[in-house]
């Protein structure tokens, strides 16, 4: 297990390398500048290049960004001058991670619960009603799901905020729109799962046992039917906590997933590349959590991990 | 064995858990909704407004790279020398009095001996000569360093070439602030509206990056409000500054700035009733609002024009560009982009005012040609293209927003319609657009120019020979000496003439350029707001003398 970890945790550090220097060549090959803007002149913007090292050889670049990144330095922003990368990381993410984390729970509590009920109603009308939600719910694009929770319960009911994150009330809506998709995922593989193990035979045995319902499925059924939904967590995880442009957007949050794409938009070479290399970190150690997690929890995964069949 | 009686232990937990969960959910959700109530109430009677701008970008150093948030942030807080009120009128700021020489080359301002920075200490003349100076270092990211290269060395110390001390600036003592120019400079005051020529204290403003800009602390203002405090990305907010010369004409108490990275946010935050004030919002609205008190239009001092590459066949030839110019038919390509829009014939744009006249500087002349398709197949059939046989087909790159991707397609069609001739279009992202602008890399490429400051110079002096912004190769020897003659010379009527004649040079005869539309800017505003006054440069609103009744 421990070596288990350790490889891992070698292979994470090998793909964020390569992840930073593939991401570095990309975006100096991408046409633009940090410095060119509708209005600024080209004089201005060749002085400019030239005070912040980037006319000098690209290989040179290089060597020495990942010499700082290696000392931990992320660099500094180039739109916003004076403020270093892991200032403006360490001002978006706790926003981005305070809504994904609230949308996580969300979906782990919403979706479990439904995808139970649905496994075990004997209303036919109860199933259909959350699957039909569920299609929706998975079918909805985030972006329009958000654009009609601001209408019905911002601008119709006039109930909760639309933008900012300035108060608890602030945090509803966009919770609600990213918690859509995962509820939905994890309605279904809950339900699917629960449904499939329910018929199996030591099922059948503890209920002849005389053991309760509700038992019977909370304890021994879910508890096997539940493993799909950890092996999913990690991907929601890695999804919700790297912030969504879209819904970062339209709710106005100041989050992670927008900085990203302005950074793009705005060329800010060292912002792309921090951003890049910590939403990459972020990825890999939900995935390695989440593993853990399952090994922890399935001796098989954990024999097959150990190598000891 | 033993992890099975681990996991029946557990599941004897996992039904109280879960009422704690339960339990949770609903606590959390009866303190959101106790939030929910508690909100929308306000205890002070102060007079405050709240507006939503777009993006937090750039600095509040003046001598910085500056872009959006500047552009809200010191209409309220900074005090120019002197600006011109929307008549055209000097309006004294900073500065009580002004003289010039007779060759319009020593320039020298009297400051207010009254005038104090928000922590109540004097502005000098040498908080101005601090901006200039850190403007000056290309390691500042000022984009606006090139207004200072009029200014006597200003261009050589820039480039490294000489020392501070030759600067043309001069401060004798602590009110008299001089400039010396390298040459006559007659639209100089009109530049003085530009954030490199805006003062910042001495005390605290020692660098672009060191973050004083921003810290409610050190970043202190000369003008009606002051910075209280300043949140990236969220907001910042601007309090009465009651050590202002003017403070009594000053009406509000606070200025909340919110930042909307989008227009539609920006438009629901104000139906919400979010927000007081949401500007630049799309032309959507205008529809959505039409009748209503809350819309308010503005003139934007831009011009959205297209650049025909000069160095490309048959763009070289003056009867293709002048075909092209005559079959389009801006009237119904307005229609169909936007009602915010308003077609031009001009470079120069279409709200921005002759300051002699006071009438927009594009009625001083006749419009330089008029749009006639049969004239425009004839122009063709003499080029040697009859009913655009054998014309090439042109790329024409634009920028992947909404407005220009309609235009390029409209444009496409009329084209193709009244002269033959095909138009592959290219949108690009922003950043790539610029590039190949800048590179010169196309046959046709959208450009848009907002004025930096109130005089048709902003718009003519593009198209110099010698311009960084020529980058359709032009290169006219009378067209760059009738500019020239405008810089120097000093009768005001004399000099609209000479700008007239340019201007009809350049887009009447020459057509250098494709010019398409106007636009107006949309903005919402709450209509117990009054007092707000537009900016003569920009058409930007400004809120320094605005009030509000409740």
């Amino acid at each position: 297990m421990l070596r288990y970890t350790g490889k891992r945790i070698v292979t994470g550090i090998l793909s964020l390398f390569v992840l930073a220097t593939a991401t570095f060549f990309l975006i100096h090959f991408m046409p633009g500048s940090p410095f060119q803007s509708g209005a600024v002149s080209q004089q201005v913007v060749d002085a400019l290049e030239k005070e912040y090292g980037l006319s000098e050889p690209l290989i040179s670049q290089y060597f020495s960004y990942m010499g700082n990144l290696l000392q931990g330095d992320l660099g500094i922003s180039y739109t916003e001058p004076g403020t270093g990368v892991t200032e403006i990381i360490g001002r978006t993410w706790p926003l981005t991670a305070s809504v994904g984390i609230a949308a996580l729970l969300t979906a782990v509590i919403t979706g479990t619960g439904l995808g139970i009920l649905r496994a075990v109603t004997k209303h036919r009308a109860v199933k259909s009603v959350i699957s039909a939600g569920e299609m929706l719910a998975a079918g909805i694009p985030g972006f329009a799901a958000a654009f009609l929770l601001l209408y019905v319960f911002s601008m119709k009911l006039k109930l909760l905020p639309v933008s900012g994150l300035l108060t608890p009330a602030h945090y509803v809506l966009p919770t609600v729109a990213l918690a859509l998709y995962p509820t939905a995922v994890i309605c279904r593989l809950t339900g699917n799962s629960l449904e499939t193990e329910l018929r199996k035979e030591y099922v059948v045995f503890a209920r002849m046992k005389g053991l309760s319902r509700s038992r019977t499925v909370l304890t021994h059924a879910l508890k096997n039917a539940y493993l799909p939904v950890l092996r999913y967590l990690g991907p929601a995880m890695a999804y919700l906590l790297t912030g969504s442009f879209a819904v970062e957007s339209i709710f106005n949050i100041p989050g992670l997933g927008r900085e990203f794409v302005n950074s793009i938009t705005n060329r800010d070479y060292t912002l792309i590349l921090g951003l890049t290399v910590f939403m990459g970190t972020v990825v890999i150690l939900a995935n390695l959590l989440t593993d853990l997690l399952c090994a922890w929890l399935d001796p098989r995964t954990r024999r097959s991990i150990s190598g000891d069949i | 064995m033993s992890t099975r009686r681990r996991t029946r232990k557990n599941t004897k937990r996992i039904l109280p858990r879960l009422r704690a969960v339960l339990l949770t959910v609903a606590l959390t959700a009866g303190l959101l909704t106790g939030c929910l109530q508690d909100s929308g109430e306000s205890a002070d009677e102060a007079k405050e407004i709240t507006i939503a701008i777009s993006s937090d970008t750039g600095t509040l150093d003046p001598a910085g790279s500056i872009a959006l948030s500047w552009l809200s942030y010191a209409p309220a807080a900074m005090d120019e020398l002197l600006t011109f009120d929307e008549n055209g009128e000097v309006e004294y700021r900073a500065a009580k009095s002004y003289e010039v020489s007779e060759d319009n080359r020593v320039w020298t301002f009297h400051l207010r001996e009254d005038a104090l920075w928000s922590d109540g200490t004097p502005v000098t003349s040498e908080d101005f000569r601090n901006t200039i100076e850190r403007a000056l270092d290309p390691a500042s990211g000022s984009g606006y360093a090139v207004y200072l290269f009029p200014i006597e060395n200003a261009e050589e110390i820039y480039n490294g070439e000489a020392d501070m001390d030759s600067l043309g600036v001069e401060t004798p003592d602590d009110d008299t602030l001089i400039f010396r120019l390298d040459e006559a400079c007659v639209y100089f005051l009109d530049l003085l509206r530009l954030p490199v020529y805006m003062p910042s204290c001495r005390t605290y403003a020692d660098s672009a990056d060191s973050g004083w800009d921003k810290n409610p602390e050190t970043s202190l203002s000369n003008g009606p409000f002051f910075l209280k405090e300043y949140v990236p990305d969220q907001y910042f907010v601007l309090e009465k500054n009651e050590n202002y010369w003017n403070a009594d004409a000053v009406n509000l108490d606070r200025i909340t700035f919110r930042f909307y990275a989008d227009t539609q946010t920006m438009a629901s935050a104000y139906e919400a009733g979010e927000v007081d004030v949401a500007t630049s919002l799309s032309s959507t609205v205008m529809e959505l609002y039409e009748g209503k008190e809350d819309l308010y239009l503005t003139e934007q001092i831009a011009t959205r024009y297209i650049y025909f590459n000069l160095n490309v066949e048959p763009l070289d030839d003056v009867r293709v560009r002048e075909a092209i110019n005559l079959a389009v038919n801006r009237e119904e390509l307005c229609r169909i982009v936007g009602e915010d829009t308003e077609p031009t014939y001009n470079l120069v744009a279409k709200y921005m005012k002759d300051k002699n006249t006071g009438e927009y500087f594009t009625d001083g002349a006749e419009q330089p040609f008029e749009e006639n398709v049969s004239r425009a197949q004839e122009l063709l059939a003499q080029a040697g293209y009859p009913d655009g046989e054998g014309f090439p087909v042109l790329t024409y790159r634009y920028p992947s927003l909404e407005m220009d991707s309609d235009t390029a397609q409209v444009l496409k069609e009329q084209l193709k319609k009244n002269l033959n001739i095909d138009i592959e279009l290219e949108a690009q992202e922003l950043q790539m657009n610029y590039s190949s602008r800048h590179a010169g890399d196309f046959d046709l490429c959208r450009m848009n120019w907002t004025a930096d400051f109130a005089d048709p110079y902003t718009y003519l002096s593009m198209l110099l020979s010698n311009s960084t912004y020529n980058c359709s190769g032009i290169r006219d020897a009378e067209y760059d000496s009738l500019v020239e003659q405008s810089d120097s010379e000093a009768d005001p009527v004399k000099r609209s003439e000479l700008l007239h004649q340019a201007e009809q040079l350049a887009v009447g005869e020459q057509f250098y350029i494709l010019p398409l539309y106007a636009m107006k800017g949309v903005n919402l505003v709450n209509p117990d707001i009054t007092g707000i006054t537009r900016n003569p440069a920009t058409g930007g609103l400004e809120y320094r003398y605005a009030d509000v009744s409740k």
